[in-house]
């Protein structure tokens, strides 16, 4: 038996019917074709598939995708303004050297957009702990802390 | 010209990156597409007695089951031709593969992959190096004589389960031993280190016109293209391969993975597949970092010489023979470099084991060689009661070293700077001082991996510069940083107007890969050529536009101007424009390969990678603290100096020393993929294999030498693959320190620690 | 298989009623989906209560009660639960991921019955007791009896586990959990450790209280242990031999992530570290 249900998603209500134990990253990807949440370990060991659900920051990849039915979500896709401009967190990403093969960055940039929300000026302790559940191979995770350091420095 | 080189200048790729919207292997999808999952071994070792398919070609939606039979009957390799598609008769590691679905969803392929029914005969397995190499061990392949090197190898020295041997043996080490005042053994042990990349491996293809089209994220596809054609016996000009964004790879995307399978598959089903591996299958079939033994013997005077060294490796390939018996030559660059040792003995052997292959991971071998060497140093120093340091500094290799394969190191002197920079940012005196707390040093060289490169320039009419090259995008930033800023440079214009193209085997020429911190190296000198000769097409262009002879015209700032004239200038747009009617489109090529460094062949016999072209020069210092109660560790200071040549991007340099740490850090306290007796995987998920967060790794600080190459572009040499190697030893040595015990394992566990620390208390 | 949201309790006990020994409860998902991908589980049905708002946060009536949705992200930032149950709110804090703990709960915790549960342990010094409710009542269960052993709990198919209730460290009181992992977060425990120690006016240990996870089938109360801190005045020796006990009330495995005997060897110093934080909170508190 398959789940009807609608959800937001970056400010358009949408109608999906999928099987009833798909996750909402599958539906992000394959039915939404919203590819900016990657899977990396589809277990919420990475943090790649990272997506916002009512706010929040979310493993996507076990997120059982009924149970978003009437929630909020926010994508990577949704994040920049409508003239196409990047927030803060992914202006200070692209600028400060953050970004090396970018698999991982959509999920960061996700968590970190939660984090700022919540924490306007946070520590690089803060920031850190923030990120346990985001994984980068890439860059020894300094370029990132920097770049929101970066951002929240100018928001402020 | 005003000149991006030398600064860091954001990299283009990172907006598409940050909105999401790069597509990458995983996220590329043709029209049509089926999908495919693979059968793979549930056991390491057994006899195949049947394979029922039935069961899962009649699930709904299933296309096809594809097995042995229906792949060419072939074996192939990087170096040896030994493994098959698929296992027929015999299963040699879990995780190998035995059959393939198509079907409509990747989740009916996953679900069907489960109905087919494998019946194997278990056998036990050779699940470790001490296993396979004692005497009337079980062979891994008893047919392993009727295997072929690959065409244009020459045989090397291979018997049963050593599939290969490296022995450089200069005579006269015993004789030196018989001088020495003291006589030090260790024995290293490292486990394997899976290099988790976040974007899973993955292929598309498609069969068309007698011809196969692989869409791939992958650091060489040039090499998918001849492995794929060897897989499948036809030529390699049957396949195209087309590269698209990558999400890490570090080694592992080197050799062949999924795409002969989707490749195959494609032409059984005439349509595009797509085979997309999860994160177990993933790790399970990866070629890992392989585990390694080393034993290591040397003998010391009383006034701190190094005078003989023995030098014993054996690292195990898995169940085919893959890259490692390239590796097994690594040692002889590693094993009597740095310090001096006059008279030096290499014995390495790659030795083949019931276990998934292992392959390249960013250092290669050179992790765990320079671990055993620079922990024996340690050693080699407290046996006579000198400082490390000191002892280091007495050792230390100059201009003209000779390394053991004969090559001459000319510049080797630089090691001395690297030492004396990091006694400037962080003294040896001050660092790790305090209860629980250790330092330690580690210095390594490592190469610029030689590959050939190739690119063509061409001016557009906008006057923008279009770059076609194989080059792959790993990351690095080496295409999207380096060769676009060495690109601009040409012409003197913004990086931003240059526009690089992805690889496709069907339009550049052959490129080496994103390896060995070839990239910037290799394809920047490509560039260079291909400028010179863009150049003076340009010049000959602008100075027709401009009424003047080429010799009294310039480039610069995005145009052709009237030397001593500025106002008298047009722009490139114009000169393109105009030459397109005049003389045809402005496009020239350039190629390059490093030249053979001159060494001796008869230093060594089994020296299948016999040379270290365009070497670096590494000196990392780390500072721990141990906790005496639970055996962790915290990194609490990490220095790195690092020769680089020329920095083309100085911030993309110091990411990839402040990542290649990470991963070393990695590497030394948190990962280590352990095989049990049963030869499988202990660790299968990302939970279990420990890969790095936030809260693990300090600030690394990155001090760059530089120190121009005469053949390098600006000067510039390899410096991503590197700043991993040291790592491990680094971190050993202050650990060692802070515990006063012995670390001899990688990764260093708590247990080990304690250990260290219990041994400590003992004496 | 059927995803079915619930709208309320009732809603949710009357499909248990009907066919609990068929359907997951999902609740934050990330235990469940993860077992259901790798084929651990097979429910014809997914329950989904997520949105039963009254099953979260914490409730001051008479006892304290805390509501089986509660995430952990709540119990590790909420200031209520922090004041109430500190060494809770540590333990929270240090399951998985913020993603994970934005969206996994208190009850999905509990009812995963996970040897490294981090939860478990400190609700065990809390004296926490269960609260499951059937369509034709409520039974209430102390969290020792629901916990019969690696990922097997006194729940029964058609049961909801609603609330978990448990006591406040009182006057002269502190408590504390600590985790060992290899990575600095995102680990499942190797050994966790939860103590809280009541003292009375003179300084001497009057009530000791152990819980110790991932050193057993389950999370237990270390009750040789308490024994010998309670009436001392945590002299070196006594917790050291206190240190000697838990460890011989251990029955830990090998496995991937450590060795049994490294984590015996553990046990002790972080009982160390655990008896010094409680008397130090117990001071503040003060």
């Amino acid at each position: 038996m398959s789940a009807e249900f609608s959800m937001t998603v970056n400010g358009r209500t949408v109608t999906v019917d999928v099987a009833a134990d798909e996750t909402l990253l599958h539906v992000l990807r394959d039915e939404l074709l919203l590819t900016g949440a990657k899977e990396g370990c589809d277990e919420g060991e990475c943090g790649a598939c990272t997506v916002l659900v009512d706010g929040k920051p979310v493993d996507s990849c076990i997120y059982p995708a009924p149970a978003a039915a009437g929630r909020t979500v926010s994508t990577i896709e949704g994040l920049v303004g409508s003239d196409g401009s990047l927030t803060p967190i992914q202006r200070a990403f692209v600028d400060g050297f953050a970004v090396q093969c970018g698999f991982c960055t959509p999920g960061f940039v996700m968590t970190l957009t939660a984090l700022i929300e919540e924490n306007s000026k946070p520590t690089e302790r803060d920031i850190r702990e923030a990120l346990s559940g985001n994984l980068c191979r890439c860059t020894g995770y300094s370029t990132i802390i920097d770049a929101v350091l970066t951002a929240t420095e100018e928001r402020s | 010209m005003s000149g991006s080189v030398g600064k860091s200048v954001p990299r283009l790729d990172a907006e598409p990156k940050v909105r999401g919207e790069a597509v990458y292997g995983v996220d590329f999808e043709l029209t049509g597409t089926l999908y495919a999952a693979l059968v793979l071994s549930p056991v390491p070792s057994g006899r195949i007695i049947g394979i029922d398919t039935s069961a899962a070609a009649a699930q709904a939606g299933v296309r096809a089951v594809v097995t042995a039979e229906d792949a060419p009957d072939l074996r192939s390799g990087l170096a040896l031709d030994d493994e098959p598609l698929f296992a027929s008769d015999t299963v040699h590691y879990e995780g190998e593969p035995i059959a393939a679905v198509v079907a409509d969803s990747l989740k009916a392929a996953r679900r069907a992959v489960s109905d087919v029914i494998v019946n194997i005969e278990e056998s036990p397995p050779v699940a470790s190096l001490e296993a396979a190499l004692t005497e009337g061990a079980p062979l891994v392949h008893e047919n392993w004589e009727t295997f072929a090197p690959v065409p244009g190898l020459p045989e090397w020295p291979r018997q049963g389960n050593v599939v290969g041997e490296m022995t450089a043996d200069p005579g006269g080490v015993d004789e030196a031993f018989a001088g020495a005042d003291h006589i030090v053994e260790d024995v290293f042990v490292a486990d394997r280190q899976y290099q988790a990349y976040l974007e899973p491996k993955s292929a598309t293809a498609i069969y068309e016109e007698d011809r196969y089209t692989i869409h791939v994220s992958h650091q060489y596809p040039w090499n998918v293209r001849s492995r794929t054609a060897r897989a499948l016996g036809v030529n390699p000009s049957r396949i195209r391969v087309i590269g698209h964004h990558m999400g890490g790879g570090f080694g592992a995307r080197l050799d062949v993975g999924l795409e002969p399978y989707a490749a195959l598959l494609a032409r059984l089903v005439r349509a595009p597949v797509k085979l997309v591996f999860d994160r177990s299958e993933d790790l399970l079939t990866c070629n890992s970092r392989e585990n390694a033994i080393i034993r290591i013997r040397s003998g010391v005077m009383n006034d701190g010489r190094i005078v003989a060294r023995e030098f014993l490796c054996d690292m195990d390939c898995g169940a085919y023979a893959t890259d490692t018996v390239f590796l097994i030559s690594i040692p002889i660059f590693l094993a009597g470099s740095v310090y001096e040792v006059p008279s030096t003995r290499v014995v390495a052997r790659a030795v083949y084991t019931n276990t998934t292959p292992t392959g390249a991971f960013r250092g290669v071998s050179g992790t765990y060689l320079n671990f055993a060497l620079e922990r024996h140093t340690d050693n080699l120093a407290n046996t006579i009661a000198m400082d490390r340091r000191e002892f280091r500094i007495r050792n230390l290799m100059d201009d003209g070293h000779r390394m053991l394969n004969g090559q001459i190191l000319t510049d080797a002197g630089i090691m001395r700077t690297a030492f004396a920079e990091v006694e400037a940012v962080a003294p040896w005196a001050d660092m790790g001082k305090g209860p629980n707390r250790g330092v330690g040093m580690a210095a390594t060289l490592w190469l610029t991996n030689p590959a050939p490169g190739q690119v063509t320039l061409k001016l557009d009419v906008d006057g923008t510069l279009g770059v076609i090259t194989g080059a792959s995008e790993i990351g690095t930033g080496a295409v999207a940083m380096g060769v676009r800023q060495i690109a601009a440079d040409e012409l003197g214009i913004d990086p931003r107007d240059v526009i690089v193209t992805m690889p496709d085997t069907d339009v550049q020429g052959h490129d080496g890969g994103a390896q060995g911190s070839r990239t910037t190296h290799i394809v920047g000198r490509a560039v260079r050529e291909a400028g010179t000769g863009l150049r003076e097409q340009v010049v000959r262009a602008g100075a027709r536009l401009l009424g003047e002879l080429p010799d009294d015209v310039e480039i610069g700032d995005g145009h052709v101007s009237v030397k001593g004239e500025w106002n008298r200038r047009v722009t490139l747009a114009e000169v393109a424009t105009q030459a397109l009617y005049d003389v045809g489109p402005l496009v020239a090529s350039g190629s390059y390969a490093t030249p053979t460094p001159k060494y001796d062949p008869d230093t060594a016999v089994g020296l299948l990678f016999p040379t270290f072209p365009t070497p670096t020069y590494h000196v990392h210092i780390a500072e721990v603290e141990v906790d005496p109660d639970t055996g962790l560790v915290t990194v609490l200071r990490y220095v790195v100096v690092q020769e680089v040549g020329k920095a083309i991007t100085p911030e993309g340099v110091i990411g990839q020393i402040q990542g290649g740490v990470a991963q070393g850090i990695g590497y030394a306290l948190y990962e280590g993929l352990q095989i049990g007796e049963d030869g499988r995987y202990r660790q299968r998920t990302l939970e279990a294999y420990r890969v790095p967060i936030a809260l693990d790794v300090p600030r690394v600080e990155a001090v760059l030498l530089e120190h121009p190459d005469e053949e390098g572009p600006h000067g510039a040499k390899g410096a991503a693959e590197p700043p991993i190697v040291p790592v491990a030893a680094a971190i050993g040595n202050a650990i060692a320190d802070a515990t006063g015990g012995a670390i001899n394992r990688i990764p260093i566990t708590p247990e080990d620690v304690l250990d260290a620390l219990a041994e400590n208390r003992e004496d | 298989m059927e995803f079915r949201t619930v709208g309320s309790i009732e809603e949710a006990l009357a499909c248990l009623a009907d066919v609990g020994d068929e359907a997951q409860v999902v609740a934050g998902g990330t235990d469940v989906m993860i077992q259901h991908m790798r084929r651990e589980i097979n429910p014809s049905l997914f329950l989904y209560i997520g949105n039963l708002c009254e099953m979260e946060g914490l409730t001051k009536n008479g006892s304290h009660a805390i509501g089986a949705l509660t995430t952990h992200r709540h119990l590790a930032t909420d200031p209520l639960v922090v004041a109430a149950f500190p060494a809770l709110a540590e333990a929270a804090s240090t399951v998985g991921s913020w993603q994970t703990q934005e969206v996994g709960t208190l009850g999905g915790n509990l009812c995963n019955a996970s040897p490294a549960a981090d939860t478990v342990a400190p609700l065990l010094i809390a004296d926490a007791q269960v609260e499951l409710r059937r369509a034709s009542g409520v039974r209430r269960l102390p969290l020792d009896e629901f916990l019969l052993g690696r990922r097997s709990t006194a729940r029964l198919p058609d049961e909801l586990l609603t609330a978990v209730t448990a006591r406040p460290p009182g006057e002269r009181c502190g408590e504390t959990y600590l985790k060992l992992g290899r990575r600095s977060a995102m680990e499942v425990a190797i050994a966790g450790l939860a103590v809280r120690l009541t003292f009375d006016a003179v300084g001497n240990v009057e009530s000791a209280k152990v819980a110790a996870c991932a050193v057993a089938p389950r999370a237990y109360r270390a009750v040789e242990a308490e024994s010998v801190l309670e009436g001392s005045r945590l002299e070196e020796g006594t917790v050291a031999e206190a240190g000697r006990a838990l460890v011989d009330s251990a029955t830990p495995i090998d496995d991937a992530r450590a060795s049994a005997s490294y984590r015996r060897h553990v046990l002790p110093g972080l009982l160390v570290r655990a008896v010094a934080t409680c008397r130090e909170r117990a001071v503040e508190q003060r």
